[in-house]
């Protein structure tokens, strides 16, 4: 039994009339998914920005549509088959850390695992200055695209201030990224971070101030208690004499410290600091090669004699590539010149 | 009505002949079941890994089941030469095709049935452990299972759905072409349903679209089914409630491509000499 023509004409103006009636619908739908956060998008201008070297991967995750994530689960899971065979199959690790990253980039931990594996396990397999600047550069970078993915997560802002702290001892980046994760869900160890960053600056005030934060969050925070009651113990008064504008008394007062505990990193930035206020800077200089002399892992000493040592116009010694990579000119040392007689 | 659940139920056993089928659905619930092992993960991420694996396998396999199986209904009987028979009786190409599908979505909504409950049983299972490390968690857990055994069941629902829709794609792409072609189209039309918010974006002059793909691209957008939409993946994990009026938008949409694609479906074979 055949249709006929008036019975088709039906059939098609019912099927116009759905599509077209139903369109109210799918952009409801569409809105609500976007209000509900059913399914993050991923915009056109994201898909740009992929690294063109791992684009098989992206076209893999846009074949696959929407077993995405059920690849990257896969994926992962031979990651960890690899992981555990041992150093020889890093590399390859890595790559398939990246493919992850790309497949789901909204799941974190394979961002986290991916920078820590760059900035951590990768650098120290190599010796060449150089190439530990750039894996250095690749763990940040692919932290921040992490975080360009998934703003509303707190835990790469405290993965890429941890980064910029420990293995830079960039403490000015790593405060900023620290207070990044404040407005969302955090957990409390990175209100203290805050404050040890500002207190390895050294910017005492803004150390108390965040240990004091600490403290009204979690009265029973030992450790900020303890911080504070060090603080104000060793540095706060040598402070205020610095603010004052009394900088002989200022390091006089700090020395006295310095003497009892020669090794304190804090202090002897902290002396530097002062030299650097007071306009002294070839004192400022010295201080903090004393400093590096201390401790061959300072960053943060090492990057303010190249610094110093540039605005100075002396020789720069060598210096790891990294130490002043990642700075942006803005954040160099604020270098005061010394006042004219 | 009593000749399209005859065909209905002698596609549905025979459905459960077809070995191939069988094997896939098979293979589903050996990978569902094994992510029972991924146990060597930290906890936030083995319990991503299980429901991704999980839901992402009951999807895989559905769609695959889903497209073999609706891409044979019609064109066997063709080969085999049967549907003369049937046609001869008092019955309908509409109640012949329709008694296919239902055959079809019936055994596809057993396949995912029989995926989904193994899903659930790996899940119950993991599910104390996960709940008893949040508990014990120092800082508390990264994640909570409040809403989490609900939204699993309503994905699985949702996934049913999406099945039968691509169910009604795969019949249909039969009548139109030989099966083989009938499959590559409903792959290709799966896909590019998955990534319909790209048709959106390509259409849009603001991504530097001519007039002409704005167009080409705005009409696909608009005439494609949007298989992104059955996804809830995202919710799950973050464990908000998935809400009632979302799941009831998203089954009337599905139902309304069913009945457009069953139409077209049956003006197609209506004129399909057989």
């Amino acid at each position: 039994m055949r249709a006929s023509r008036r019975h088709k004409a039906v059939i098609v103006g019912t099927i116009i009339l759905l599509i077209v009636g139903s369109i109210p619908l799918r952009d409801h739908i569409r809105y609500q998914r976007l209000v509900l956060g059913v399914r993050r998008p991923m915009p056109l201008t994201k898909i740009v920005d992929f690294d063109p070297t791992a684009i098989t991967g992206v076209m893999v995750g846009a074949i696959l549509g929407g077993f995405r994530e059920l690849g990257a689960a896969m994926l992962w899971v031979k990651v960890h088959t690899l992981w555990n065979e041992g150093k020889g199959t890093w590399l390859k690790c890595l790559s398939l850390m990246r493919a992850v990253t790309l497949l789901d980039p909204h799941w974190i931990d394979p961002w986290r695992l991916t920078a820590w594996h760059l900035a951590y396990n990768l650098y120290v397999e190599t010796d060449d200055a150089e190439q530990q600047a750039i894996l250095l550069d690749k763990g940040i970078s692919a932290l921040k695209e992490g975080i360009s993915w998934n703003p509303e997560e707190s835990t790469l802002y405290i993965e890429l201030g941890w980064t910029y702290f420990d293995k830079l001892d960039d403490y000015d980046n790593a405060a900023k990224w620290f207070r990044s994760c404040l407005q969302f869900e955090h957990p409390g160890y990175v209100d203290r971070l805050i404050a040890h960053a500002y207190e390895r600056l050294p910017d005492i005030p803004k150390a108390l101030d965040w240990y004091d934060y600490c403290l009204k969050r979690n009265p029973s925070d030992s450790i900020a208690k303890g911080a504070i009651l060090t603080i104000r113990e060793r540095y706060l008064d040598a402070w205020r004499l610095m603010e004052a504008g009394d900088y002989q008394a200022a390091l006089a007062t700090l020395q006295r410290h310095i003497d009892v505990d020669p090794e304190d990193t804090i202090a002897i930035h902290f002396r530097a600091h002062i030299y650097e206020e007071a306009g002294d800077l070839d004192a400022a200089l010295e201080a903090w090669q004393m400093a590096v002399e201390n401790f061959s892992l300072d960053d943060l000493a090492r990057r303010k004699v190249a610094e110093l040592s540039v605005a100075l116009g002396k020789p720069v010694a060598p210096v790891p590539t990294h130490i002043l990579r990642q700075r942006h000119p803005e954040q160099m040392a604020p270098v005061r010149r010394p006042p004219t007689p | 009505m009593r000749a399209i659940w005859l065909i209905a139920k002698a596609t549905f056993h025979e459905a459960w002949r077809r070995r191939f089928l069988n094997g896939i659905l098979v293979f589903g619930i050996l990978i569902i079941g094994s992510s029972w092992t991924f146990t060597y993960l930290q906890p936030g991420a083995e319990l991503k890994m299980l429901i991704d694996t999980g839901l992402g396998a009951i999807r895989f396999f559905g769609m695959l089941i889903a497209i073999f199986l609706g891409v044979r209904l019609i064109p066997d009987e063709l080969e085999k030469q049967t549907i003369h028979t049937l046609l001869a009786k008092p019955v309908t190409r509409a109640q012949f095709m329709l008694g296919k599908f239902f055959g079809g979505v019936a055994t596809v909504f057993a396949n995912v049935a029989l995926m989904g409950i193994t899903f659930f049983i790996v899940y119950t299972i993991k599910a104390s452990q996960f709940q008893k490390i949040a508990a014990e968690a120092e800082e508390g857990a990264t994640y909570t299972m409040i809403f989490m055994s609900a939204n699993i069941a309503k994905a699985i629902g949702l996934a049913f759905f999406e099945l039968t829709v691509l169910v009604g794609i795969a019949v249909l792409a039969s009548i139109l072409f030989s099966w083989i072609l009938g499959a590559i189209f409903s792959f290709f039309i799966y896909f590019v349903g998955q990534m319909a918010d790209f048709l959106r974006e390509l259409s849009s002059p603001e991504h530097g679209a001519d007039p002409v793909s704005s167009i080409i691209f705005g009409v696909l957008y608009r005439i494609l089914p949007h298989f992104e939409i059955f996804d809830i993946r995202e919710k799950i994990l973050m464990d908000d409630l998935v809400p009632w009026s979302l799941l009831g938008n998203i089954t009337a949409q599905a139902i309304i491509y069913i009945v457009v694609i069953l139409m077209i479906g049956y003006l197609v074979f209506n004129e399909r000499e057989v």
